[in-house]
């Protein structure tokens, strides 16, 4: 490789992740918001590191020996390439597999969890609601209306779809599927954004499934909502 | 050929981008890429610091800095891993810039093993992922040193020299700048290429291996701590938020998800693969499997005591 694919090479892929992260919001379809600043910072030392082998090639400076770089950093075009080319959207219904049984989200104290206000909706996360429905004694959810919001994934029982949201710690490698299933409402397409109206089913056992199941709601309205600019939760 | 590689995106951006929809395809690509994004700050940063080090701290400095003999120097460099906040990923370009400086290539493998765990950011981390079981970080941070010190104790009594391939440095360009300069992106596309091939592989592997194949074993004490051992394995998921991953595996007891946490910054594909590419294949077909038998053992021993 010579010294002037090497520097090509990385502005390209300086510039392309300056593309996504600093003049656009792509980025999180990726990583957690707070990778911003980190990744404008780590795409401005590769671009300017490029950007000065340019310059040095330019005036036909380049230094001494050690002119040929690795063969293997050819594959650093492929990610400039996926970003170019596929632009990899936000994982989506076929990350959350839909037969399969929901991970359980990390705990949270459950003291943690207010009681609702009567009468009127709530908004709430879905991993709030799974929290609630799944690890909350007091039953704060019966009879109270919430408004959920996440991506539609069709499920293989007639009576249901499920809304669905992954949610991530750091990157979308470690994405877990939040899915709560909707019954009593006609499914919008795969995929389609919406916020779903409606109380939960309460199952009235004795013990509260932990974990095996998707907690289940039944709708009272669906909107189909514009895509949010934060994919996950 | 770069005319050639620019022409190919931009008709590819309009020609081909229609075809690159299929879901499965999507969704390991937004893997990859987020493997890639995601590992490049840390990348950078260790790339940074690994330059500075071999073009402005003087070799002298180490011989000072770590005890003389080997066999104490190794534990010394494995809690020095401490102050380093990164990740996996940092640590592979840093301890072989500290190789090239002449520091005793055990010491600079328990820093290598031990940084990416025991650091304050990874530890912190790891109490906010569980609260209420504060043990869970304590028994990783004494479990990773652990792992980390007999590896290196291990490579000073049986490794062989010229297994270890010591990275090669360009050749002195003149100025400190120049060296600073040479060294980095030297270091930088190498070990970018190889993160590259780890990103593919673990995002691979996360897109076919069904997860229900795991909650199958979850039950079996040992087949689950070595069924978890795997996953860190083969998700390859960043030191910092695999604790969250962790957290969220509540099928399996305490102990294989300390065998997760463990294993994961000390053996993952992607740093199969950058480590495989710094120090040469004869290293890593050794030095891999051992840690990964230590690190289920220590973690095994340690989660029994603590957990």
């Amino acid at each position: 490789m010579s010294r002037l694919a090497q520097s090509l090479l990385l502005v390209l892929l300086g510039g392309a992740v300056l593309r996504i992260s600093l003049l656009s919001t792509t980025y999180l379809n990726y990583v957690k918001p707070g990778f911003r600043p980190f990744l404008v910072a780590a795409g401005l030392v590769v671009f300017v590191l490029g950007a000065v082998g340019l310059f040095q090639e330019w005036r036909g400076k380049a230094s001494a020996g050690h002119s040929h770089g690795p063969g293997v950093a050819w594959l650093l075009g492929l990610p400039v390439f996926a970003i170019f080319l596929i632009a990899p959207p936000a994982l989506g219904a076929f990350a959350a597999r839909s037969e399969e049984a929901p991970a359980r989200p990390p705990a949270v104290a459950l003291d943690a969890y207010g009681p609702l206000a009567s009468g009127q909706v709530t908004d709430m996360p879905l991993s709030e609601f799974i929290g609630r429905a799944w690890g909350d004694s007091g039953r704060s959810l019966a009879g109270r209306p919430v408004r959920l919001t996440g991506f539609v994934v069709p499920s293989k029982k007639k009576d249901r779809w499920y809304v669905a949201r992954i949610q991530i710690a750091c990157c979308a490698a470690d994405g877990i599927p939040l899915k709560v299933a909707v019954l009593d409402a006609d499914r919008p397409p795969e995929n389609t954004w919406v916020e779903v109206t409606g109380t939960w089913i309460d199952p009235e056992l004795e013990e509260l499934p932990q974990g095996t199941v998707a907690p289940e709601l039944t709708a009272t309205s669906v909107t189909v909502i514009p895509a949010p600019v934060e994919p996950y939760e | 050929m770069f005319v050639v590689v620019i022409g190919l995106l931009v008709v590819g951006r309009f020609v081909l981008s229609p075809y690159l929809t299929a879901p499965a395809l999507q969704t390991w690509a937004t893997i990859f890429v987020a493997i890639c994004v995601q590992a490049l700050p840390f990348l950078v940063f260790g790339v940074l610091l690994s330059a500075a080090i071999t073009a402005f701290v003087p070799p002298s400095f180490w011989t000072r800095a770590l005890p003389k003999r080997p066999i104490m120097a190794v534990p010394v460099a494995g809690a020095a891993g401490a102050v380093l906040p990164g990740c996996e990923c940092a640590s592979v370009p840093v301890a072989s810039g500290l190789m090239a400086r002449g520091v005793a290539p055990a010491a600079a493998l328990a820093f290598l093993l031990a940084s990416p765990a025991i650091n304050p950011v990874v530890v912190v981390a790891t109490v906010v992922a569980f609260p209420g079981q504060p043990m869970m970080a304590v028994a990783r941070f004494g479990a990773s040193l652990l792992v980390a010190v007999l590896a290196g104790w291990l490579w000073l009594r049986f490794g062989k020299s010229d297994w270890l391939r010591i990275p090669s440095r360009p050749a002195d360009a003149g100025s400190k700048w120049a060296n600073f300069r040479d060294a980095m992106q030297h270091d930088f596309l190498h070990a970018g290429g190889f993160l590259v091939v780890g990103g593919m592989t673990a995002a691979t592997m996360n897109v076919i291996v069904p997860r229900s194949w795991l909650d199958a074993v979850a039950g079996v004490p040992w087949l689950s701590v070595l069924a978890l051992a795997l996953l860190a394995v083969i998700l390859s998921i960043c030191s910092e938020a695999d604790a969250f991953v962790a957290a969220s595996l509540t099928a399996f007891s305490p102990t294989a998800r300390l065998a997760f946490l463990v294993v994961g910054p000390m053996v993952d594909l992607k740093l199969i693969a950058l480590q495989a590419g710094t120090f040469g294949r004869r290293f890593a077909i050794r030095f891999i499997p051992v840690t990964f038998a230590l690190a289920v053992l220590v973690s095994v021993a340690v989660g029994g005591v603590l957990l």
